[in-house]
């Protein structure tokens, strides 16, 4: 009977054994499951696109591309015949992705060059500032909301909540220009743009390494810490301004599900094992509490990516949502489709990160 | 039999937006050494509060207004109380967990999703058995170190014992110093003088600056990679919760301590809950309905094994149930509670066979007895709101022995015989002899 007993437990150990080997298995399969099923939404995408571009009639199309106004209606004619721009739709999407799958993104008018190029040029700039304010945005949006739920209805908690509501009633462009009038306009420290002068001979000098075009991880690369520092200059006041802007939504809901987590009843269990508010606070509520600060979090950062076009113009930043909203306007058609896609890629990749992130923050979840 | 836990007629209020709900009405209950003490009424009536304000885990908007709740927990001298409502929440966070225990309703709800079962098991002993893990590790670690000579991690093994060596003299320290002011603070509760008043001050103020930590420790602690060294009391906790299942009767516990609360069944949540509790041998149990929402052959599990518990490892158990047959089953002695008011106290025998409390009487008949024929008797009415309870006794909406003096006057605590009392005017008040 014993033994019996025995064999059993050792089965289940076993069996227990092989699937936590598995899980690990089950994270790759997983990942690249999810990554298939990513080709099959960018194909949407670029359909979506596709159509969005086709919508313009063929003569517009071809228009940004001609300088000299003394084309006649015929040379037209022969142009859109030319780049087969009256050819049915499908052959037309045919080439086009033909041509992204040979690197060829076709040749944008606003950056004056190839797509690709522009975005090389463009796209550092916008990373740089979303690198280093989206980490500031959930650190100090996690820490405010925790704040405010751990002291609800004491002085801490309204101000936090005033500055929330603050936060998310101001308008960017207001903000935007106060914190540069006050700070470069009165102080004369902050200024706008992404680079002093000096330092803008030093990056386009040819000794300069351009490895990402990040201009502060560039800057530690090449050795030059000036550089590195110039930068990062450039960069507080823009950063700063959008912490205040973005980071009331994550105080928000860190707060109610921080709320939320506390007034559970593993809480009374921690409480009634001894556990102190600190204890209680860090390891029982808060990482209860950050399930759903985490999916906004994602959005977050791949909203920013797209969407800073105000902050972006105001602070006289060369980055990627100034080129779009350039583009939007004087029909940059390749450039406007290149960047859709791209951006679809980017939610894509972020959803997919953020969904095994749940699987790692909260065990009830299971990647499947 | 020496008391254990007792309640001088404790008041606990909630501040709500509707009002003053006042739970409870002066309660006094009384747990001796060795009993299971059974606390029976209707949801709502307050056996909850109670046990909480024993804990003194009464969540906000509640406070406990008035009272005096004595621990007697001396073991040289019996009568030695300490009145938990005047010493500090550190003072407190010693007691729970390590003394006194509670274990929950609803386990599914009670253990933290998205902690494993070994951390929450764990962390009662890491709360209150530091010292002894530090020196497990601090063991463990040297024998390691005997084994095996290596030049450099030798060195770094050397520093890590070290460190536990320091966080073990302060955290053994800082209870020194608290035990002691605590004392102090105590002896000093008694008259009300400005000089006592300056005193008092003056120790709350060094208990509050006393650390709990090395500083040392904690800069190796605060930062990732450095912190890692921490790690090595992972085994020594593991081993102890793995002991404790063992102990408990959990089949499989080295499996069953790797996973998280969703993947067992309720029964085995339960168990957990129970396991966390009894993790530091406390001297009282107190146990919240564990066996509501179970079915019937676990319940039956749950309750040998809490009655198996108190034979070998605690002494009392304080059970709280609105289930009679469970009573009858499990406790010595049972107060009935009604609306924050003791009914009656008596041992359990006493209270089936001769109930004296029109309350008592009226649950007792309206429990399903084997061969029944008439319909089940009902108490007519609802539990009042206790926003506004009734005056007098709050019972008497609903009592059909009620008199002109239960809406007037709260009745006395009436000693019937040795060991049962109740509180009704039927026993004390002259209109009732007449």
């Amino acid at each position: 009977m014993i033994s019996i007993e025995k064999t059993i437990d050792a089965d289940v150990s076993i069996n227990i054994f092989l699937k936590t080997e598995k899980n690990h298995v089950n994270l790759l399969n997983y990942i690249i499951r999810r990554l298939l099923l990513m080709i099959l939404v960018l194909f949407g995408v670029s359909l979506i696109v596709f159509s969005i571009m086709m919508i313009i009639p063929p003569g517009q199309r071809v228009a940004i591309y001609v300088k000299s106004e003394k084309v006649t209606p015929a040379q037209m004619e022969a142009l859109i015949e030319k780049y087969g721009m009256n050819d049915p739709a499908p052959i037309q999407y045919a080439r086009w992705i033909g041509n992204i799958f040979q690197g060829d993104f076709g040749y944008s008018e606003t950056a004056k060059g190839p797509v690709i190029e522009g975005f090389k040029q463009y796209f550092p700039i916008t990373l740089e500032l979303v690198l280093l304010s989206t980490p500031l945005i959930i650190l100090v949006g996690v820490w405010l909301g925790t704040l405010g739920a751990v002291h609800k209805d004491k002085p801490v908690d309204h101000f936090t909540r005033v500055f929330a509501v603050i936060g998310y009633s101001l308008p960017t462009f207001w903000l935007g220009l106060m914190l540069l009038m006050l700070f470069y306009g009165l102080l004369g420290i902050f200024p706008p743009g992404q680079i002093s002068n000096v330092g803008k001979d030093v990056i386009s000098s040819p000794e300069w390494n351009r490895v990402t075009g990040l201009i502060c991880l560039d800057g530690i690369i090449n050795g030059r810490w000036d550089i590195v520092w110039d930068g990062f200059y450039h960069l507080i006041l823009p950063a700063f301004n959008l912490v205040i802007l973005s980071c009331a939504l994550i105080l928000r809901l860190m707060r109610s599900s921080m709320l939320e987590s506390l007034g559970q009843d593993y809480i009374r269990t921690a409480l009634a094992k001894g556990a102190d508010r600190g204890t209680i606070n860090r390891i029982h509520a808060r990482r209860n509490a950050l399930i759903p600060v985490i999916t906004i979090s994602g959005l977050m950062f791949a909203g920013l990516m797209a969407g800073m076009v105000i902050t972006e113009t105001i602070f006289n930043r060369k980055g990627i949502g100034l080129w779009m909203a350039r583009a939007a306007l004087q029909l940059d058609v390749p450039a406007i489709m290149f960047n859709v896609l791209f951006l679809g890629t980017i939610f894509a990749v972020v959803n997919l990160i953020v969904d095994i992130l749940y699987a790692y923050v909260d065990p009830r979840i299971r990647l499947t | 039999m020496e008391q254990l836990v007792k309640t001088e007629k404790v008041v606990t209020n909630f501040y709500t937006y509707e009002g003053v709900v006042k739970a409870l009405n002066g309660v006094s209950v009384e747990v001796r050494k060795g009993e299971t003490y059974g606390l029976v009424g209707e949801s709502g009536c307050g056996k909850s509060v109670t046990v909480r304000s024993i804990m003194r885990i009464v969540q906000s908007p509640g406070r406990i207004e008035d009272g005096k709740i004595l621990l007697f927990f001396s073991d040289t001298d019996r009568n030695q109380a300490v009145d938990i409502l005047k010493r500090s929440e550190a003072f407190m966070q010693t007691i729970r967990g390590n003394e006194i225990s509670m274990i929950f309703q609803e386990a599914s709800t009670s253990l933290n999703p998205v902690l494993s079962i070994e951390y929450q098991i764990g962390e009662s002993f890491r709360l209150h058995r530091m010292p002894e893990i530090l020196r497990e590790t601090i063991d463990e670690l040297q024998a390691n170190l005997d084994k095996k000579k290596i030049p450099f991690v030798s060195g770094w093994k050397k520093f890590q014992i070290s460190l536990f060596n320091r966080q073990k003299e302060t955290l053994e320290n800082y209870e020194r110093l608290i035990d002691s002011i605590e004392f102090q603070l105590a002896e000093l509760e008694d008259d009300g003088t400005s000089k006592n008043r300056r005193l008092k001050d003056e120790l709350n103020r060094k208990r509050d600056m006393l650390r709990k930590d090395d500083r040392l420790v904690m800069f190796f602690r605060r930062f990732p990679f450095l912190r890692r060294y921490y790690r090595r009391i992972n085994p020594v906790i593991h081993r102890k919760v793995v002991n404790l299942l063992k102990e408990l009767g959990v089949p499989n516990p080295e499996n069953i301590a790797r996973s998280y609360p969703h993947e067992l069944s309720g029964g085995m949540q339960q168990r957990i809950v129970i396991a966390i509790a009894l993790a530091c041998h406390p001297r009282i149990l107190i146990a919240d309905e564990p066996t509501s929402n179970l079915d019937v052959t676990i319940q039956a599990q749950i309750l040998d094994m809490i009655r198996v518990l108190k034979e070998t490892t605690i002494s009392s158990v304080l059970f709280i149930t609105h289930d009679l047959g469970v009573v009858a089953e499990i406790c010595d002695r049972v107060t009935v509670m009604y609306a924050g008011d003791t009914c009656e106290t008596a041992e359990v025998k006493e209270l089936f066979q001769k109930p004296l409390h029109p309350y008592t009487k009226a649950l007792l008949r309206s429990v399903p007895k084997v061969r029944q024929e008439e319909a089940l008797a009902t108490i007519p009415g609802v539990v009042p709101n206790l926003v506004n309870p009734p005056t007098g006794c709050r019972f008497h909406p609903r009592c059909e022995s009620a008199m002109d003096i239960c809406k007037r006057e709260k009745p006395p605590l009436f000693t019937y015989a040795p060991g049962h009392t109740v509180s009704c005017h039927l026993y004390t008040s002259k209109e009732a002899k007449s």
